[in-house]
């Protein structure tokens, strides 16, 4: 009777224990003779200390009822197709870390890539405290007792606006800190010698269909080939979000419509299409406080585009920008990397990260000008 | 008037066993209650969120210890004890250690639950409760066992039974397993998913190995013996017994299907699930093949009732179960809410049910007192009536759930989590139901065991009063 028992334990926790209880961490992609290159990063990274401590948070409130952290084989089920994971989790994602929270039940989407959606600070924040202020329909759990609310603005609080009337300002506790740095590290963003990132058809196709959509209109409106070139490449920027990509899509939207009240829209925006050197400045410095788009009144902020915030280069700059002017219907000019260069070398003196106003940019060069 | 020697044996176990069944009855109300709460919340976010102690995670989590540890745990003891010493024919011993691991069993458990609502628990499967809390479970196991072995040993008859294989079988294999995770998970704790391989391994094992065969037991026992016929077909019996004692700790962790663990591991769970159909066709022979010809006395004895409810439902749980482990079937409903309605199936539709059951065969021959028929006819009814809407609740909602799930292009909060609400809303009316029926069971087996208050203060208030007049 205990034999019974006893093969399946030797089976499943010693052998298991054997396979795969002692992997170690490696390179993205080994040398030919399998072992790992010099100097290579290795992976998986261990999760920054402030991440460690909100796991045992995650871990403490249970979140791990609802939500898996898992992506499955390709096989196995639509995760990949579903956004979320560049490709399937393997046992060598898991050896760093303390608990391992994989789950067993998805009533709450799978969380572990969540660092990758491009989630902000404030809206992790706003979810944690009330996922309903930003989906309505969402059962998951508000946790109040994470945050100090106020009705008033003050300093270090985050604004919570469902309606107009009924704004509230929330404070995170150190707890909600750590848990927000923990949901914000949950990514599985590098390959691994067992598993490569999969290419999924719908992607493949679609951007074969763009650059399709734009060499034929490239060959309609007679445009030359450098500037489908720029284009193309800047609307790869425009939605990539990885290191040499500007993160813009989350939230001037894939469509540029932005959210309405939150982000401003770039289709047909009169900011977008007018000055080059405004733009410009913005995607050198970013951008905060309040400003008129449109006639529409936003108040948000907004950094220097690009991983980390800032390091596009003239020529990205100028092929993002040029994408932005060129596409949901918009037709202006093309910007050049040589005019980038011009208006970074204008204001090199400039303190480093410190956003424009719109006051300040108007007061330079009115809007009607 | 002399006594049989059952009534001595169960004279001689009387403190011990009520105890036992009384705290699992509070248990059961404690889980109930739980689960209301966790239902109510999930229907309505903000139903007490600012209470941090109670939020669904940890509730949905407690609960589910309350349920297996406290009232699964109490009840096995009660049961397990009660037919060992009848089977042994002899008289109960060591009722003090007996009492003592009872008490240690229930306060360890009550410091594990609350430790999970301060915020401590663990991320191991239905092993949740604080490490702590362990040493005190895996100790008062022991006495209990020890002595339940004891009282085995001692038996008259040499020859054992099916009942008892699959009882003392339950009664030795946890020990076993609660060691195997102790080890893996905190003593040398396992790096990676190696550990969540162990967790599930442990947590489906418990319902398996710890649940499963003292329900088996108990119904082998209790149909032939109200019934008063052998069990059909009896020596097949055994063969189902190895079946499960060789197959399902092989059959239980295809739940990892696709999952980040090497794919042997889901592959043996699946094939060793669907092999697990022999042990399930052969109990089920045996006791619908002995039930059926009398069905007429398994209508009307009440006890009986209950446990054919619970052995029919063992029965379709499973092969429900064996379907839902094809890969082709896994990857749909894998990570839905189907995973309640096997839970709930196992632990509620086949062996709760069958426990109630016992209770109502035991308690009646222990005390003298008979419970009320319409009473038991009202748990009954109620139990049936909200396992099933529970069960088909999260059978259907599972499957909603599961196949929208797989069509990435719907969005999940608006669209796939939407469309599962309603099924939400029906498994809360269902544990109200439940918490109703369990009240009901509560009472009526409170009320044979502890003497009533209102006969009792009279007499002693005409005892006092006879005192004084003398």
């Amino acid at each position: 009777m205990f034999l019974a028992l006893g093969v399946a334990w030797l089976a499943f926790v010693v052998g298991a224990r054997a396979q795969f209880g002692d992997l170690t961490q490696t390179a993205e992609s080994l040398e030919e003779d399998g072992s790992v290159p010099q100097d290579a990063d290795l992976f998986p990274h261990a999760l920054p200390g402030i991440a460690q401590q909100g796991a045992k948070d995650y871990l403490a409130l249970g979140c791990m009822t609802c939500h898996t952290q898992q992506v499955r084989l390709v096989e196995a089920g639509f995760d990949v197709e579903r956004g979320w994971g560049k490709r399937p989790s393997v046992p060598r994602d898991y050896i760093l870390q303390e608990h391992v929270l994989i789950g067993n039940t998805r009533v709450g989407p799978d969380l572990a890539n969540l660092g990758l959606r491009g989630h902000s600070l404030e809206w992790l924040h706003i979810h944690l405290f009330e996922p309903q202020a930003l989906i309505p329909e969402s059962i998951c759990q508000p946790s109040p007792f994470l945050y100090e609310v106020s009705k008033e603005e003050k300093f270090g609080f985050i604004e919570i606006s469902t309606d107009e009337s009924n704004s509230r300002f929330i404070k995170p506790s150190l707890r909600a800190e750590r848990l927000v740095s923990y949901l914000q590290a949950l990514k599985q963003d590098y390959e691994l010698p067992e598993m490569a990132f999969v290419e999924t058809e719908e992607e493949t196709t679609e951007s074969e269909e763009i650059v399709a959509d734009l060499e034929t209109d490239a060959t309609d409106s007679g445009a030359p080939t450098w500037l489908a070139e720029q284009i193309s490449s800047g609307k790869e920027i425009y939605m990539k979000a990885a290191p040499g990509g500007g993160l813009c899509f989350t939230c001037h939207q894939p469509n540029g419509q932005g959210l309405a009240g939150q982000f401003p829209p770039l289709a047909g925006s009169d900011w977008v299409l007018g000055d080059k050197e405004k733009l410009i400045k913005i995607s050198l410095y970013g951008l905060m406080g309040p400003i008129q788009v449109n006639g529409a009144d936003y108040n948000g902020v907004m950094v220097a585009p690009g991983i980390p915030p800032g390091s596009l280069t003239d020529q990205q700059v100028a092929d993002v920008l040029t994408y932005i002017r060129n596409d949901w219907g918009n037709s202006a000019s093309a910007v050049t990397p040589n005019e980038v260069a011009s208006v970074r070398d204008k204001i090199k003196d400039r303190a480093p990260m410190q956003m424009w106003t719109a006051a300040e940019l108007n007061a330079e060069l009115p809007l009607s000008q | 008037m002399k006594e049989s020697p059952e009534q001595i044996i169960d004279k001689s176990l009387r403190l011990v066993v009520s105890f036992f069944i009384s705290s699992a009855g509070l248990w059961l109300l404690a889980a109930a209650f739980l689960a209301y709460i966790a239902a109510a919340k999930l229907t309505n976010p903000f139903f007490l969120s600012s209470f941090e102690a109670i939020t669904y995670g940890k509730i949905k989590i407690a609960q589910a210890n309350a349920f297996i540890y406290g009232w699964g745990g109490n009840s096995i003891f009660a049961v397990t004890l009660w037919i060992i010493a009848r089977l042994a024919q002899v008289q109960g011993t060591g009722i003090f250690p007996l009492m003592i691991g009872g008490i240690l069993w229930n306060l360890a458990i009550s410091f594990g639950l609350l430790g999970i609502l301060d915020g401590h628990m663990t991320s191991h499967e239905l092993l949740e409760m604080p490490a702590e809390v362990w040493p005190s479970l895996f100790i008062s196991y022991s006495i209990i066992a020890t002595i339940i072995l004891v009282i085995h040993r001692s038996r008259k008859v040499k020859d054992t039974i099916a009942p008892q294989w699959f009882l003392l079988a339950s009664l030795l294999w946890f020990p076993f397993l609660f060691l195997i995770a102790w080890d893996g998970l905190e003593i040398n704790p396992a790096r990676g998913t190696v550990q969540s391989v162990i967790s599930m391994w442990f947590g489906q094992n418990l319902i398996w190995l710890w649940l499963t065969p003292v329900a088996l037991g108990a119904a082998y026992y209790v149909i032939p013996a109200i019934l008063g016929r052998q069990i059909d077909k009896y020596y097949l019996a055994i063969f189902g017994f190895w079946c499960i004692a060789g197959l399902a700790p092989w059959s239980v962790v295809h739940h990892l299907e696709g999952g980040p663990v090497p794919m042997w591991i889901p592959a043996i769970g699946t094939v060793m699930s669907i092999a697990m159909i022999f042990p399930i066709a052969v109990a089920s022979t045996n006791f619908h093949s002995t039930a059926f010809q009398d069905i007429a006395r398994v209508w009307n004895s009440l006890p009986l009732r209950f446990v054919i409810f619970g052995t029919l439902s063992y029965t379709i749980s499973s092969y429900i179960g064996v379907v839902f482990s094809l890969p082709s079937v896994a990857k749909i409903t894998q990570f839905s809410i189907i995973n309640e309605f096997h839970f709930n199936q196992r632990v509620y539709g086949f062996f709760s049910m069958i426990i109630f059951g016992l209770v109502y065969h035991i308690l009646p021959k222990m005390t003298g007192k008979e419970i009320g028929v319409k009473a038991k006819a009202f748990h009954f009814w109620t139990s049936t009536f909200g396992v099933l809407i529970l069960l088909l609740a999260y059978l259907i909602g599972g499957l909603t759930h599961g196949v929208l799930a797989q069509q990435p292009s719907l969005d999940w909060s608006t669209v796939v989590i939407a469309s599962i609400k309603p099924y939400f809303l029906i498994t809360e009316l269902a544990f109200v139901i439940l918490g109703f029926s369990q009240l009901v069971f509560v009472v009526n087996v409170w009320k044979v065991i502890f003497p009533s208050p209102i006969s009792v203060l009279p007499s002693l208030f005409r005892s006092g009063a006879n005192e004084i007049v003398k």
